[in-house]
Parts: C-alpha cells; structure tokens; sequence
C-alpha cells in the first residue's frame, strides 16, 4: 500500500551508484522488513537443529518473532505471537514442546499454528479459532538448510536459490554423509550499522587489505591470506562474483593448493576422514571437494556461509543488526576435524574476533558518517572488466564490486 | 582458603589488581609478562555448561593465539581499538584456594567501564566474574589461565576488542 510519502527506493540505485539514505532511511527500513523479510525466502534454520519431531525453535524473519517447529508432517514456521493479545507466546530459545500455550491468558496453539484452545470456553463459544490460527510462513529446504516465506505466492526455494545452490553443496559434500551440523551455541555481535552493510561486507574483497591489514601484520600469512593480503593487485587469483536474487560470493578456491588447505592442515591429517570421504565420492572427486573448502557466499537477505563459520544476519533496526554465528560442523567426522573447525573460525568471526570486530567498527562509523549527511556512493569497481559467464553468473577481480552491483540490482528489483 | 595466609592473599590481590590496571591502560608489553607459557585466555559463554572443544567461545586463546591478539593490537591499525578505548574495571569479593597441584585459583566478581571512543562513543559495561589459576614462580605468580563470564554472554554483545 504505497502512498505519496512512500520513498521511491527505486530511484536511489543506479547501476554503480546508490543513495546513502539506504541505509539510515527509517521508513525505508520498515519497507524491507515488508518486502524482503516477509515478501521472500529468508533463512531460519538448518534440520541438525531439530533432531526430533516437538523440536522448536525461537527465531525471527526481520523484526516479525517466529518460531521453527517440527511434527511429524515436516517443518513449520509460524510467528511467535498470540492472537488473541499479542503477546509473545513462547520466550524460550529453543525446547522440545506438543503444545505452545499462551501465558497470557492461557491461548494453546499447535506447532502448526492450529488454535487447539481457548480457556473457559463458555465466554467464547462465537468465536471462530480457525480463523485465528498463527501466521504461517510458506517453508521448504535444500540439503538441511530450512527457508521460509511470509510471503506464500514466491518461486520455489532452488529457484530463489539459483546458482548460490552450489554453495550448500559445497558446504555439504565437505561432510562424508553430505551434511552439515550446528551446535546450540550461537554468538551474537551487535553492530551499530545497518544489516545491509553487514550483507554487504561478506563479499567484499576489497576492504580485506585495509580493514584486515593488522591481522595481516600480525599473523604470518597462511592458506587464503596468503593470496589476497598483497600490495599487488594482479597477483591476487580470488575472484568476487554474483549469483543472482542477490546472492554474492567470493572464492578462494586459487588459494587452496592442495586438499585440506583451507582448514590449515596437511591432506593426510584425519585419515578416517579422507577415507570416508573417497568411498562416498570416489578418490577425484573427493580430492576436489577437500581441496575447493568451503565457502564464502552470501544468500540474500540474510545467511552467509563463511567457510568455517555459519553466520545469520538480523536486523534490529535502521542502525542496529546482530551478526549471529556458530561454528559450521560436519556430520559424520571426526571430533578433531570439528574442534579444529571451530578453533579456525573462533578468532574470525564474533565481537573480540580478529576479522569481525574490525568490520563492526568501520560499519558503525559509515553508518555515523550517512546519517544526516547523505549523498551518492560509488559501486563503479571493476564494471569494465567484469565477465559474465556462460550460466549468467557475473565474475570479477577479487577486489571488485560486482558482488555488491549486483546485491543492489536484486534489492532495486523487489522495490519495482 | 587453605594454602594461603593473610599476607599472601594481599600479594595475590595486589597481583590481580594490576593485571588490572595493565589490561585497562593497554600496558600490553607489561600484561604479556604476567602470562605463563601455557597461559589459557577463556570468555565462554555457556556459563559452567560451555564444553570448549564444541560450543563456540568468544575468546578461546591459547598462548600463541593470544601472542597474536597482542601484536594486533600493537600494529596501530586495529580499528576496533585505534584508539583504545578509555576503560576502568573494579574487581572484588576475591576469594581464593590452592588446588591439589598447587595452582592458586582466585575468583571474583568485576565490572569493567569502557568509553568505546572508536565508533558508537558510548558507555559499555561489562559486569561478570573472573576466575584466575596462577602458578607461583620466583616470588610472584604467573596466570595459566583467566576465564571471563561475561553475565549478557548469551545476549547480543557489542564489540569486545581490548583485553576483558
């Protein structure tokens, strides 16, 4: 229902130039959580965490509370409010229930949403609970990755996907029974900065050698970084590319010159794992998938896989957004392989971490530097010699902003 | 507190006081000569249920991880703490007792007040509990390890770049 005092986002992005109001635009934000939190597929959960049928758990899509249930029937995501009064009808995090009642006054709904009970039915023997079950989401998942949709009349999840697909399967296939596992831990890093500069962030290539210099400095160099902390552009092999439905990514696939580089370990350190791994994929293409690692992609609006770390971004508000993260687990290894993934990721990811708390920084202080001074920011990188390969996905230099071109011309298009 | 008398529970208070003072005033050099080899630099944040080898820490260092912590923040260019924020920490209710290995562990509460002049310019402010295990060497002691529960741990935090 748009109105004359609608912003029209639509003419603050050009193709390598976009407005800053953006990002500090208060109505503006109120439109995404609308149209892009509840108007697509957002990511809420992955199946490891919900083992057994009465598992739930306490998630959001934007600012709406949502809850991830699973019965017997499948995965069901409805939002964590009761209709009678509003209130938040489960507060715990996650648990294992049949039945979520309100404490309010005492509303019972299924996992499915379904109003099962009203208490002291006498007084509302009128009312009609089929029609005040919770809000549903529409959901579907790829490879254990659950997604849903406030929105029902969307394309259906590998389509939304798209090529950024390739990416679960990465993730996935590094694991002998081809998936991946999350602990119940997660951390959560508020940044004073809006979600898109977060989103924005994870596949950017060009700000690791100034935000990042003084891990740089301070590690020797070692797997990846060897390849992209460089005074010379042209020696650097990674490549920034987008996806498509705004999903973008960064590879660095180059830099890992032998299998089980990018976990910083000779190939044949977990010899249980490598065998594993060659009767499931048969010796090449496991050798290719030990080798290529995992990735660093980001699928918009909201989850980045960053190579040992599963991240989820949610936004609090216009200056406000929590970098959730956990450690990306693999079914069906080893403890040691698991434990040195989560010993890689810990110091990257998170509000003391070598890599992230630099970034919350720098995003804070852009999000400061817009407010209230606003005015037109450059994206033009690397236009000229991006390319466009034969599947449609665009790819440039490492350093190029053909990633983020590229997330700005989805967000455009969910605003046409 | 067995295996320790009134003067040496002033000693080990003193001791703590001024890992302190070096951590707040970003004295990194003078802090690192407090750590032992084997030195353990633990934020968790599961409370006495964290499993460190499978929950995710905040901070899990051990001493060469945390040699690198230091000489980031030594470069100049670690933007979350360049500047390094202006920050004063009270610790108190120390209690203390020696372990069967003679490891003297201290515990207490403490809250930390960080201007974080980086980026916000706000007041954060960090209340938790500090446990130590120190090693007496020649004198003095050496921390092996240092384990902060933050009490927020497992809400949303904001960014925790200087040494807690």
């Amino acid at each position: 229902m748009r109105d004359t005092t609608t912003p029209d986002i639509g003419s603050l992005i050009e193709k390598d130039t976009i407005h800053s109001s953006l990002y500090t635009d208060r109505e503006i934000f109120e439109l995404e959580c609308e149209k892009i939190f509840e108007g697509n597929w957002v990511y809420v959960a992955h199946e490891s965490e919900l083992p057994r049928n009465g598992d739930y758990l306490r998630r959001t899509m934007g600012t709406t509370p949502i809850l991830v249930t699973k019965t017997a029937k499948g995965i069901h995501v409805v939002v964590n409010r009761c209709t009678h009064r509003g209130n938040l009808l489960c507060p715990a995090p996650r648990g294992r229930k049949k039945a979520f009642g309100c404490q309010y006054h005492g509303w019972v709904f299924g996992p499915d949403g379904e109003l099962v009970e009203i208490p002291f039915p006498d007084g509302s023997e009128n009312l009609d609970k089929s029609k005040l079950g919770l809000r549903t989401a529409r959901v579907e998942s790829y490879r254990g990755f659950v997604f849903a949709s406030l929105n029902h009349d969307v394309d259906d999840l590998v389509t939304y996907l798209g090529h950024a697909r390739q990416a679960l399967d990465r993730a996935s296939d590094l694991s002998p029974v081809g998936e991946i596992l999350l602990s119940k831990t997660w951390i959560q890093h508020s940044f004073k900065a809006n979600w898109k500069m977060i989103s924005e962030n994870e596949a950017d290539g060009y700000h690791v050698n100034f935000v990042h210099d003084s891990f740089a400095k301070a590690i020797t160099p070692e797997g990846k970084y060897e390849n992209v902390i460089k005074e010379d552009e042209e020696g650097i092999g990674s490549v920034s590319r987008y996806l498509g439905n705004g999903h973008t990514e960064i590879d660095y696939e180059v830099s890992y010159g032998a299998p089980m580089k990018w976990l910083g370990v000779k190939e044949d350190r977990y010899p249980e794992y490598t065998k594993a791994m060659k009767e499931r994929y048969g010796e090449e293409e496991a050798n290719t998938i030990m080798r290529k690692g995992p990735p660093h992609t980001f699928i918009f609006p909201n989850l980045f896989l960053a190579e040992t770390c599963f991240v989820v971004i949610q936004p609090i508000s216009v200056n406000e957004s929590i970098n959730w993260h956990t450690p990306l687990y693999l079914q069906g290894v080893p403890d040691k392989l698991n434990q040195r993934i989560l010993r890689q990721g810990e110091p990257a990811m998170g509000p003391s971490a070598f890599l992230t708390a630099d970034d919350a920084v720098i995003a804070e202080r852009q999000w400061n530097a817009l407010d209230g001074a606003p005015g037109w920011l450059d994206l033009s990188r690397g236009a000229d010699r991006e390319i466009e390969k034969d599947d449609g996905v665009l790819q440039s230099h490492y350093t190029d902003e053909t990633s983020n071109r590229g997330f700005w011309s989805h967000y455009k298009s969910v605003f046409a | 507190m067995s295996g320790i008398d009134e003067k040496e529970y002033r000693q080990i208070c003193n001791f703590i006081f001024l890992e302190c003072q070096l951590a707040d005033e970003g004295r990194w050099e003078e802090w690192e000569e407090l750590l032992a080899a084997d030195m353990n630099y633990w934020v968790p944040i599961n409370g006495e249920e964290a499993d460190p080898n499978w929950d995710v820490s905040i901070i899990n260092d051990n001493r060469s991880r945390l040699a690198t912590r230091i000489r980031q923040l030594r470069t100049g260019t670690r933007h979350s703490q360049a500047p390094i924020s202006v920050i004063r920490r009270m610790v108190s209710n120390i209690v203390m007792n020696e372990d069967d290995d003679g490891i003297v562990v201290v515990e207490g509460n403490f809250v930390a007040h960080e201007y974080q002049n980086q980026s916000t310019m706000m007041m954060n402010i960090w209340p938790g509990r500090v446990r130590y295990r120190l090693r007496r060497v020649k004198g003095s002691y050496e921390i092996v390890q240092k384990r902060v529960d933050l009490v927020m741990s497992t809400g949303k935090l904001p960014t925790l770049a200087f040494i807690i």
